[in-house]
């Protein structure tokens, strides 16, 4: 993931200490007590201590943990459905926590939605007035936001459900309305309690494609709970592992499971089958240089210098890679659809496992391409290995 | 001094134990469930235990089971008050086979129905006494529900004074003269609605009867119907629920007497005399009474407390002797 | 000798003591009542002038069309022939037993005591559910006017007001209200939290999810509450005739008095009738306006 994006939402010293008197035993927390000695001698629990952490505009960041390590008590901050017992949660720059009652519903309205660990779906409503919810509440006419809400349920896979109410579906198809409410708000971050917890495998892995393929489309910037290592480390460009309510580590998927900074997370790594576990995505280089033409003389020139081979398109159709020896050796006028090198493409959301045979068959990197067919970057062989050699 | 009021004593425990034994023994009194009857009731107690040496107990009654079981079974000895119009057939079967004996009048005045005014209405316009007047004046007594028509209280469904007040109501042609007639539910929701309007000397016109607290409380004026009292036709049509041609009459005072059994007249002659005597008008029946709404006493204080403040009334009661045991007994209470 | 009497009888306050509270309580409601009855009089009179007018409307209208009127609401609200057909029966038979007019009457009442109730328990439930506070409060109150026997406020009331509708309605109230209350308390207590949070993550104001989430879900709570507040002022109709309250509650006092055992028992059965109609409408109405529950109940 390229380290030039903006930071989106900032969280610094958040602590969040669950019982009637938290304010007087936040100094013992910050003493550095344990949770047990603070559930024996004040009966409060701590839910979070000393979190700091960055979100960056576009990325999926995933918190990962096992239950009860506190990722929804975390979730709920960025929105402010819990108050912090101290700290500050900024996005972009202003401090939620100073936020007018007002001027927080506002922002809820328009800078973030959030998708439900048990969906939190309106009984009371009908599929098409959920998805719609987040607008209608806005004020605006249903008449406005129908068309959108009608298409937004095609898109995760309910056309047809709009005058069905949730208890008639089944629960993924709920999490599916909850996912179709939040995107049709348009906001700009989303929030995802275990979005993807309560589907079976198969439609767990649609869904996850789902999302990854929205996600090249949309650009949102996405945070994601999940208590799966594998879906962690498929969705995640970064993840933060979270652990009886702190934080201990933050990193790329392929940091967690290849340098994990303590045993937690090793234990973690440890069953991770990294070929099964690990998309193109983790190890892709973004990069989307191609070369565009059908002759010789129409790639000469943009022939990065500091390559020995590049993809051909034509038309925005992948057409093959091209070694600079090959370039160097045809005239002006040769077509290149004689030379090129048929090496396959590879989506973003492929596991290494496919990928390793590609790899292995060629010499050269494999380009990524996303749905539309557009290049996105490439897969190096030498980073494939690295990856898969612990 | 000293000396002496000891021998007193002792002769008066003396005597209270030989006569508990020979001449009057266990005797039961019944204390029905209202206020009058429960402070006559206590006061036969008083004076039996103290002045006769009886071993008195109140036993808990109502007209119809108590005369019932006075005539049948012999007990309870004494009725202190007994309204007999309600149990008439009974009491004269009673006194006819000789199980029943009628002692004398409780209430002297018996017991007195009417429609009532407040006093201070009538002071201000003294047409108001008679029921002409009334009707002449019905505007002053507006409804609180409906102000364009009059408010008359009549007497709580199912009781038998529904029927008389109902009848007389219609008789003296009331509705005609804007009259409403008002059913308050209960005894309690009458008397509050007379209270509630008294406190505030607002108007008020309905049915009461003596002796009560209210009447013994309030100052309240008994409208003249100006017929005199008809009792044949009270008790031939306007008692009955089918009455056709209803006639105006004043209410004839219900005969309240205290009853006793046969029993107890033959045994205790003496306890029997003071029951014949014991009487009381419903003016002092309604001063005591109202005397005991404002304390919220029970008979049993109320008897007592009327023991010692009204000695001039019940030493009529009783022989020089008896009076002096009861004297005896209310200074060491 | 030290007096010890203290352990064999309780060592209660002396005669005198009590009788001097007690009067000067009463004493000082009575002057309450003296200087402020007018006042309350008059702030009830909106209330009194609806009643009589809507009794005047039920009686003086003519029969059939009270009925027919009766029934159409009935299918409004049930869209069940069914139970139309028996309301109108019920109706046909109370008014050939000749207890049109006293049932007119209990309906009026009983309809305006269920508004009454309805109108002010569910914001008084609402507050309560919103604030701990205010139900620590409310709670024990509820308590005193489920459990204190009617005639202890009743009497009060009627040195206050008089006798007739307006008292009847409160002694009424008071008595009915606490399960619309309690009901409506515990049905948006027990909305589930993460579809409120989920309206408060989508920027839903405080309004908006009262209105918008708690308390359509509370609404089955919140139904069965009304209906419970409905039958407990059906059963107060016998003791608010005690306070001149007409209707089907005076013939039945009359029957208790004087043991007419036919007519307590006709208008015995006009109550349960009332009682009945009145349950299974609002039930039926509150089950076809929970459309959404019916998936839960098959599935
Ligand atoms: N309202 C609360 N009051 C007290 N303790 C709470 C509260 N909410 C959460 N906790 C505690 O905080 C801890 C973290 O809870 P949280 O729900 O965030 O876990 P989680 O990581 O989301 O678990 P899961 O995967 O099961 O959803 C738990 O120990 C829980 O008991
Ligand atoms: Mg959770």
């Amino acid at each position: 993931m390229d380290n030039t994006r903006e930071t989106l939402i900032e969280i610094e010293g958040l602590y969040q200490i669950f019982g009637p008197d938290a304010k007087n035993v936040l100094p013992k927390v910050k003493a550095g007590a344990s949770k047990e000695e603070i559930l024996a001698e004040t009966g409060h629990t701590i839910g979070l201590q000393d979190i700091n952490l960055s979100v960056k505009r576009g990325e999926i960041f995933v918190i990962m943990g096992l239950s009860g390590s506190g990722k929804s008590t975390l979730i709920r901050h960025f929105n402010r459905l819990i108050d912090p017992t101290a700290g500050k949660i900024k996005v972009e720059g202003d401090d939620i926590m100073e936020l007018p009652v007002k001027e927080l519903t506002t922002f809820r309205r328009h800078k973030m939605a959030m998708v439900f660990q048990h969906f939190g779906l309106m009984p009371h409503r009908c599929v098409l007035d959920n998805v719609g919810y987040g607008l209608l509440i806005k004020g605006e006419k249903r008449a406005e936001w129908k068309p959108k809400a009608v298409n937004w349920l095609e898109t995760v896979g309910l056309g047809g459900y709009e005058d069905q109410y949730p208890s008639q579906l089944s629960g993924g198809q709920q999490q599916r309305v909850g996912l179709a409410r939040a995107l049709c708000t348009d906001a700009e971050i989303l929030l995802m309690d275990e979005a993807f917890s309560a589907l079976d495998p198969l439609i767990r892995s649609e869904m996850q494609e789902q999302l990854i393929d929205l996600q090249e489309n949309l650009q949102k910037t996405i945070i994601f709970i999940t208590h799966d290592l594998d879906e962690a480390l498929r969705l995640g460009d970064r993840i933060a592992v979270l652990k009886d309510g702190k934080l201990v580590q933050v990193g790329t998927p392929v940091d967690i499971v290849l340098k994990p900074e303590d045993d937690y997370v090793r234990a973690f790594a440890k069953d991770v089958n990294r070929a099964r576990a690990l998309t193109v995505q983790t190890i892709m280089t973004a990069d989307t240089s191609k070369l565009e033409g059908i002759s010789a003389k129409d790639v000469r020139d943009i022939f990065p210098a500091d390559r020995g081979h590049a993809f051909v398109f034509n038309n925005n159709a992948y057409q093959g890679v091209l070694t600079k020896q090959q370039l160097d050796d045809m005239q002006d006028d040769d077509l290149l659809e004689k030379v090129l090198i048929k090496v396959p493409t590879v989506r973003r959301t492929n596991l290494l496992q496919d990928v390793i045979p590609l790899s292995l068959n060629t010499r050269f990197d494999l380009p990524v391409v996303n749905k539309q067919g557009e290049l996105k970057g490439r897969v190096e062989a030498s980073k494939l290995a690295d990856v898969l050699s612990p | 001094m000293y000396k002496k009021s000891i021998i007193a004593s002792l002769m008066a425990l003396a005597a209270t134990s030989s006569f508990a034994a020979t001449s009057c023994g266990k005797v039961e009194i019944a204390d029905m469930n209202w206020n009058s009857a429960s402070l006559m009731a206590n006061i036969d107690k008083f004076i039996l235990t103290n002045g006769y040496g009886c071993d008195a107990e109140l036993i808990p009654g109502d007209t119809m089971p108590t005369s019932t079981s006075m005539a049948e079974k012999g007990q309870p000895d004494i009725a202190p008050e007994l309204w007999t119009n309600a149990v008439e057939a009974l009491i004269n079967r009673g006194v006819e086979d000789g199980t029943l004996s009628v002692a004398g009048k409780s209430l002297s005045d018996g017991g007195e129905e009417g429609f009532w005014v407040p006093k201070y209405m009538v002071d201000e316009n003294p047409e108001l006494a008679t029921i002409s007047g009334i009707k002449k004046y019905a505007k002053d007594f507006p409804s609180s529900e409906d102000p364009s028509v009059s408010a008359f209280y009549g007497c709580p469904a199912g009781w038998a004074c529904q029927i008389t007040g109902g009848n007389l109501f219609k008789a003296m042609n009331l509705e005609e003269a804007g009259f409403e007639l008002i059913d308050p539910g209960s005894s309690a929701g009458l008397s509050g609605s007379l209270s509630r309007a008294y406190e505030r000397e607002e108007s008020w016109f309905g049915y009461y009867w003596a002796p009560t607290a209210i009447l013994g409380k309030y100052d309240m004026v008994k409208v003249d119907f100006e017929s005199g009292v008809d009792a044949e036709h009270y008790k031939g049509c306007i008692s009955e629920e089918s009455c056709m041609d209803p006639q105006v009459t004043m209410f004839p005072p219900s005969p309240v007497y205290t009853v006793t059994t046969a029993n107890f007249k033959k045994s205790n002659p003496e306890a029997y005399q003071y029951t014949t005597q014991r009487s009381l008008t419903n003016d002092q029946m309604n001063m005591l009474l109202a005397w005991m709404e404002d304390n919220q006493a029970d008979g049993q204080y109320a008897a007592e407390n009327f023991m010692f403040t009204y000695p001039e009334i019940w030493s009529k009661w009783v022989n020089k002797d008896v009076k002096a045991k009861i004297d005896n007994a209310l200074d060491s209470l | 000798m030290i007096d010890s009497s203290w352990l064999t009888e309780f060592p209660d306050m002396s005669r005198r003591e009590l009788l001097a509270i007690r009067q000067s309580l009463d004493s000082a409601y009575r002057t309450f009542s003296r200087d402020y009855g007018e006042s309350i009089e008059n702030f009830f009179d909106p209330l009194l002038y609806f009643l009589v007018w809507f009794e005047n409307l039920l009686i003086e209208t003519p029969w059939w069309l009270v009925l027919a009127a009766i029934v159409g609401l009935v299918y409004a609200a049930t869209r069940s022939w069914k139970l139309c057909s028996g309301v109108l029966a019920a109706f046909l038979a109370i008014g050939y037993f000749g207890m049109w007019e006293d049932t007119m009457r209990t309906l009026s009442i009983i309809t305006v005591c269920t508004i009454l109730s309805i109108c002010i328990g569910i914001p008084i439930g609402i507050l309560m559910a919103r604030s701990d506070r205010a139900k620590s409060i409310i709670t024990p109150m509820l308590d005193i006017m489920q459990t204190m026997p009617a005639f202890v406020y009743l009497i009060p009331v009627v040195m206050l007001l008089g006798i007739g509708r307006i008292p009847g309605v409160i002694a009424v109230v008071i008595y009915a209200i606490p399960p619309v209350i309690r009901l409506t308390n515990l049905g948006i207590r027990l909305v589930n939290q993460e579809t409120l949070e989920a309206a408060t993550a989508y920027g839903a104001t405080p309004t908006q999810r009262l209105f918008g989430v708690q308390i359509p879900l509370a609404m089955p709570t919140i139904m069965a509450g009304i209906n419970q507040t409905i039958m407990m002022a059906l059963a107060m109709v016998v003791v608010a005739s005690m306070i001149g309250v007409k209707g089907l509650g005076q013939p039945v006092l009359k029957s208790i008095t004087n043991q007419y055992f036919t007519l307590g028992l006709l208008n015995g059965l006009a109550i349960v009738a009332l009682a009945i109609i009145f349950d299974r409408v609002s039930q039926s109405y509150a089950k076809r306006a929970q459309k959404h529950l019916e998936g839960t109940e098959n599935g």
